[in-house]
């Protein structure tokens, strides 16, 4: 705790505790743009170098289900454990540093990308190449967002001057309520906490979902009422949530793949041998 | 907030002044130095806004609102969040070090408060200056600059207490029940005056107004924001930790703002306010902050350079400052041997800086002998000069900005002057003055400028009619004994001589109603108004000075204050920007060489016929020491005429156009780089700014380049090595007149601004609030003068001054006349002698100037602005200064006024723009019958729905948003007879989309 004094315009001598720590300190390791953008050429060259060259590899590295392509692929979805990581570390409470997370998501989620792309084995034609599909549009997702919608979102700065406009009787009566309901629901849901600067988290869901559903869904309502969403472009309102959609169904549609190839091995073998490791071959 | 949460009463919060706010950005230039943000970077951001409907303009301060409920702080996905709100304070911060850039603040904020840096991907946001005041500050850095007072910081109960004290009611703008802690006061209620023609300006706000589009336009902030700024600004706080600071002066602009240096290890890392100066406590406009982006810039030249392609290609060589000077000088010896000394022009004035304005370059023509040497003045305030000293004997009204003076009147008439974007700082204390004390403001203005936005009463004035006006004013005043005849018969000299005159030419208000545009009611209300008023203050400048009437305009106002006694007193003045600084500069007679010919013209772009033609006689080498190809009007012919010159020597801070055409291109220090003094300002305070720095590269001081290059032309006897110190040159030189004498270095830096108030006859005589007052002397002058003309009494007439006048073929009994190219045939002036004949020696300059006689044209068939307007011209062009951000060209290298102000604009009426199907923000081409340009369009009611308004300062060769300078669209042979100043208010051209 630090004791500030202040003078105040009119020239009266203020004192104030100002209990918030000191930020600045503490050095911010972001990845410029430079080097974004230089990580996925490398994984981009790397990936299309994969394609060009794989001709003159070995078989193996040819055939989908070999060994080698197998665990590529299992290393693959271990770097891409790492972007789960990052969400539980960001949203838990756990994570001491979420910048140095967020950076680990970014390479992690590269490099596995490449790992999948070899994984595929050039079978572009068959449904697991959605996932890769799904990946490198997650890819593009985020470096337009970190490269170009950073630019927009600087740009949002003082562009919703209108919101200072005389207040509508009825989003007022709507919010009041909302808050009134706000407050009765988080009583239940975190009784120490304020209505004011509280937002659900991943503990909430995990302690008590259906509450913290319920806070999820009066937050939203507010923010519809304030109407800020739409206050800015479609792409820099919806780059994020469209990410995330995108990441659950990468992350469902890896659940399937090794469901299918760990169970329906047969199935998914199509008449051919089974090279990889798997528990039941149903559907041969 | 409607009492949801309990707002501790230690909480801290802004208070904004809607009613004070005049939109010059000072807090943003502010709040970026301190958190050295980068562009694009914002933690506060003015928004300008206007009506489409209704002629208003509106300035937002936008800036966190530190909510109860902070709906960035639970729109943050980290856990724990990134921001918090401080529970005793109410401060809401965001720990850059845990934000992962995720942008989700950014969205949720309402207010659009919440910024972000698109380069280190996180969130940044106002924090009230938290680490600023641990540091010992006692308010916020945006509070601490505003030259309105609009921003104060404090506890959040005390800032509201008071205001509801002094009657004002907060705005509500509590929309979301975020409970916003920053308090927002409206426009003070304004009587609506009603009447035919003048408006009382809309109290607009940003919610019924629209923002100019082009301000935010992507691809001119995209070309901000494409190089990365130079220190300190992207830097950690601790690299801008300051451990030295030094106050001085601000060397840009008119209202000479007093800043403190801030140092750490020598190197420049702040400047702000001089918060010990009595006079402006520490508030400061945004140009002189930004002078940090000048001294750090990586656009300033830092060598000498020859240039090795043709003229206006810009290519260059480097060279050593010894080849280039000695080459120089060898030319210049060449051209006074082939054409006389008279060949050699120089042109100085707005960058050169007052001290080498007034002693080192004059010197060095004396030496060289050469009469062809001006500055900015017959652009931007000759003819008000002359009329001051043929009137008053001496340049400037006389009075102070202090509560006791200025600060007393009861009416402020601003005519053809943007106070509040030209001189932020004094307009601040004028409109403080108004809002605590009742007074009136009006303004007359063919604009609604951010002035005229503040006053109760806006008179859109047809341009170049002022003098109409005035003449309406002065005789609805006389003939209805409204005048301060004591005051006349006392101290005015000529006074009958003048009455009869205006009565018997019947300039009333009827009179003046078609040719002003004005209403004969709100005529006649003005002028009771300011014979009523226990002290008027007119304020008149460039809109008055920069017409073909300006000398005699500047008269008829200078009459109507002395008239109605608001004339050496308190709280009753004519101002006209700005007083002058008498440095005396005079070599020994026996050094200066016996000069043959007249001075070609007054005005530099009287000039251009001598350079083309050589006639009347040749001009064949001119040095430059600011950009005359952005600044001269009648671009064209400026150009053709430096491209036939056999020398160009350009001193210069930044390369433009004019360094294009240069032979030879010397980089040049400025400000705290050198030593100099501020420029001259309204209330006669000399600034002293120390030398702190050594300017970049190879740069040097303009004094250290005449006294070298004098040296080599065998004047070092006289431009003496020792005045490259700056201290020496001033205590040796410029203070030997009567009324500098006490203005010593010691006298200077025996206070803690740094500035002295002239007259001062010895170093312990006192400061002189306000000059002529009843019963007083003038200081310099003999004993029983009040006034410092020969008679002692304000001239409005004599013998004498008639014969001068009528030698230029006009009478000194003021005659309206108005402009060549008007929307309405009126009288005009007609010169009766190009550039390129000799003309008459005028009596109003020195030294001998040739002038052309002039001669006042009745309408008639064959009248000028009838042929334009048949050929389509029939649209009223004004130009003028841009928002407090920019200043001539130099601004537009600095960063943040680009950001601030990217796009040349051109403000058009919504009528206009729609009869032409211009929408905001389109790019218009404007063409005059002297050039075109093209500019975005600024779709304003604020403005005649006849007229367009485009700034002056913008060039082709700016490094970030380059355009054609308006003055392709000037003319050059539009002048003034009697002070050589050029038309530049209104011209017809034609609008269309580009």
């Amino acid at each position: 705790m630090e004791v500030l004094r202040a003078r105040s315009g009119a020239g009266v001598t203020l004192e104030f505790i100002d209990s918030v720590p000191r930020f600045f300190s503490v050095p911010r390791p972001d990845i410029p743009d430079a080097r974004l953008l230089q990580l996925t050429a490398a994984a981009v060259i790397a990936i299309l170098a994969w394609f060009l060259l794989r001709g003159l590899l070995p078989d193996a590295w040819r055939t989908p289900g070999s060994p080698e392509l197998y665990l590529t692929g299992v290393a693959g979805v271990l770097l891409l454990l790492v972007p789960i990581a990052f969400v539980v570390a960001k949203r838990g409470g756990s994570g001491a540093n979420p910048v140095n997370w967020f950076n680990a998501h970014v390479a992690c989620s590269l490099a596995g990308m490449v790992l999948i792309a070899i994984h595929s084995g050039g079978f572009l034609r068959r449904p697991p190449a959605l996932l890769l599909l799904a990946l490198l549009a997650l890819a593009a997702l985020g470096i337009w967002a970190r490269v170009r919608g950073s630019r927009r979102m600087a740009a949002t700065f003082a562009s919703k001057a209108p919101r200072f406009t005389v207040p509508d009787a009825a989003t007022r009566e709507r919010l009041r309520a909302l808050i009134s309901e706000k407050r009765a629901l988080l009583f239940r849901l975190d009784p120490q906490a304020n209505e004011g600067t509280f937002s659900v988290n991943l503990p909430h869901f995990i302690r008590s979902p259906r509450l913290a559903l319920a806070y999820r869904r009066l937050a939203r309502e507010e923010s519809m009422l304030l109407g800020t969403r739409a206050a800015v472009s479609a792409q820099q309102a919806w780059w994020r949530p469209l990410h995330m959609a995108l990441a659950w169904l990468f992350v469902l549609g890896v659940v399937i793949h090794v469901i299918t190839v760990t169970f329906f091995a047969g199935y998914v073998a199509d008449g051919g041998p089974v090279t990889w490791w798997h528990i039941t071959a149903w559907g041969g | 907030m409607d009492n949801l949460n309990q707002a501790p009463s230690e909480r801290l919060a802004l208070l904004i002044d809607l009613e004070r706010c005049t939109g010059c950005k000072s807090c943003e230039a502010a709040c970026k130095t301190e958190h050295r943000l980068g562009p694009g970077e914002y933690r506060n951001k003015v928004v300008w806004a206007s009506e489409l409907e209704q002629a208003g303009l509106a300035f937002l301060t936008l800036t966190c609102q530190h909510c109860e409920r902070p709906a960035c702080l639970r729109a943050c996905p980290v856990n724990p969040k990134a921001i918090s709100k401080d529970p005793v304070t109410g401060i809401v911060r965001v720990d850059e070090s845990r934000c992962t850039g995720c942008g989700e603040c950014v969205i949720a904020c309402p207010y659009s408060a919440m910024g972000y840096d698109a380069q280190g991907h996180h969130a940044v946001k106002c924090d009230l200056c938290v680490e600023r005041r641990a540091e010992g500050a006692q308010t916020t850095a945006c509070a601490s600059v505003c030259p309105t007072q609009a921003i104060r910081f404090g506890k959040r109960e005390e800032l509201l207490a008071e205001a509801r004290n002094s009657g004002r009611a907060p705005r509500d703008h509590d929309h979301f029940l975020l409970g916003p802690a920053t308090i927002y006061l409206e426009r003070s209620s304004t009587q609506n005056v009603g009447g035919m023609v003048a408006v009382t300006p809309a109290r607009a706000h940003p919610d019924s107004a629209r923002r100019p589009s082009f301000m935010d336009g992507l691809a001119a902030q995209t070309a901000v924001q494409a190089q990365p700024p130079a220190f300190p600004y992207r830097e950690e706080r601790s690299e801008a930790a300051v451990d030295r600071v030094v106050p001085g002066g601000c060397n840009i602009c008119f209202n000479c703002c007093t800043v403190k240096f801030h140092f750490k290890d020598n190197k420049l890392v702040k400047i702000t306010g001089n918060d010990e100066d009595p006079l402006l406590k520490g508030r400061v406009c945004p140009k002189s902050q930004l002078t940090l982006q000048m001294y750090h810039s990586e656009h300033r030249l830092l060598y000498p350079q020859k240039r090795v392609g043709a003229r206006g290609e810009g290519r260059f060589e480097r060279v050593s400052w010894e080849q280039a000077l000695d080459e120089i000088a060898e030319k210049l010896k060449k051209i006074r041997e082939q054409y006389g000394a008279e060949a050699l022009a120089m042109f100085v004035g707005t960058r050169t800086g007052i001290l080498d304005y007034r002693t080192t370059t004059k010197m060095f023509a004396q030496l060289f002998g050469t009469p062809n040497k001006d500055g900015t003045d017959p652009f931007c305030a000759s003819g008000k000069n002359v009329a001051f000293e043929i009137t008053l004997g001496s340049i400037g009204s006389g009075n102070s900005y202090t509560e006791r003076d200025l600060g007393s009147a009861q009416l402020y008439v601003y005519i053809g002057d943007n106070q509040a974007e030209t001189r932020p700082v004094y307009f601040g204390m004028i409109n403080d003055w108004r809002i605590k004390n009742g007074a009136k403001m009006v303004a007359v203005d063919p604009r609604l400028t951010a002035t005229a936005s503040k006053a109760d009463r806006w008179l859109p004035i047809r341009p170049g009619t002022d003098m109409a006006l005035g003449l309406a004013l002065a005789q609805h005043i006389i003939a209805n004994n409204l005048h301060d005849a004591k005051f006349c018969a006392d101290w005015v000299l000529g006074f009958e001589q003048w009455r009869d005159f205006i009565l018997q030419k019947g300039y009333t208000p009827e009179w003046a109603a078609p040719i002003t545009g004005l209403a004969a009611n709100d005529i006649r209300q003005l002028a009771e108004e300011i014979a009523a008023a226990d002290g008027c203050v007119i304020f008149a400048s460039r809109g008055i000075n920069q017409h073909t009437n300006s000398t005699q305009t500047n008269r008829v106002l200078m009459f109507l204050s002395a008239i109605t006694g608001n004339w050496g007193r308190r709280g009753g003045a004519y101002f006209n920007m700005s007083a002058g600084t008498p440095l005396a500069a005079k070599v020994p007679e026996d050094r200066a060489p016996k000069i043959n010919r007249p001075r070609v013209r007054r005005s530099p772009a009287g000039w251009t016929d001598a350079m083309l033609y050589g006639k009347p006689y040749p001009i064949r080498a001119l040095i430059s020491c600011n950009n005359p190809l952005a600044q001269w009007p009648g671009q064209e012919k400026a150009r053709a005429a430096f491209a036939a010159l056999d020398l160009m020597v350009h001193i210069e801070l930044f390369a433009n156009e004019t360094s294009a055409y240069a032979d030879y291109l010397l980089p040049a220090a400025s400000g705290i780089e050198k030593g100099e003094i501020g420029r001259s300002n309204d209330d006669r305070r000399v600034v002293w700014i120390d030398k702190m720095i050594d300017p970049p590269g190879e740069a040097k001081s303009d004094t250290w380049i005449w006294v070298e290059l004098g040296k080599r032309l065998g004047f070092g006897d006289v431009l003496k090595e020792e005045y490259k110190d700056p201290a020496v040159l001033w205590d040796q030189v410029c203070i030997d007149t009567p009324a500098m004498k006490g203005c010593t270095q010691k006298r200077l830096h025996s206070v803690p601004h740094r500035w002295v108030r002239i007259p001062v006859a010895s170093e312990d005589a006192p400061e002189i609030e306000t000059l002529y007052l009843e019963g007083t002397t003038v200081p310099t002058g003999a004993p029983g003068r009040r006034f410092p003309t020969k008679s002692g009494k304000l001239e409005f007439w004599t013998e004498e001054l008639e014969a001068k006048f009528n030698t230029l073929g006009l009478s000194a009994l003021p005659e309206f006349y108005s402009e060549r190219e008007q929307l309405v045939d009126l009288p005009y002036m007609e010169l009766q002698e190009t550039d390129a004949e000799e003309g008459v020696i005028s009596p109003f300059c020195s030294p001998a100037t040739g002038s052309a006689r002039g001669k006042i044209i009745e309408p008639g068939p064959d009248h000028p602005g009838a042929k334009l307007r048949a050929q389509g011209f029939d649209t009223e062009l004004v130009t003028g200064r841009p928002p407090a951000a920019h200043f001539h060209s130099w601004t537009h290298y600095f960063w943040q006024s680009q950001e601030m102000w990217p796009d040349l604009y051109c403000q058009i009426h919504p009528q206009k723009a729609a009869q032409l199907g211009i929408k905001d923000g389109e790019r218009v081409c404007v063409e005059s019958a002297h050039g075109k340009i093209e500019a975005m369009a600024w779709v304003h009611a604020g403005i005649r729905p006849t007229a367009v308004f485009i700034p002056i300062g913008w060039g082709e060769r700016q490094p970030y948003n380059p355009w054609r300078p308006v003055n392709f669209l000037t003319d050059k042979t539009q002048r003034d007879p009697v002070s050589d100043q050029t038309n530049l208010k209104v011209l017809l051209c034609r609008v269309s989309r580009a």
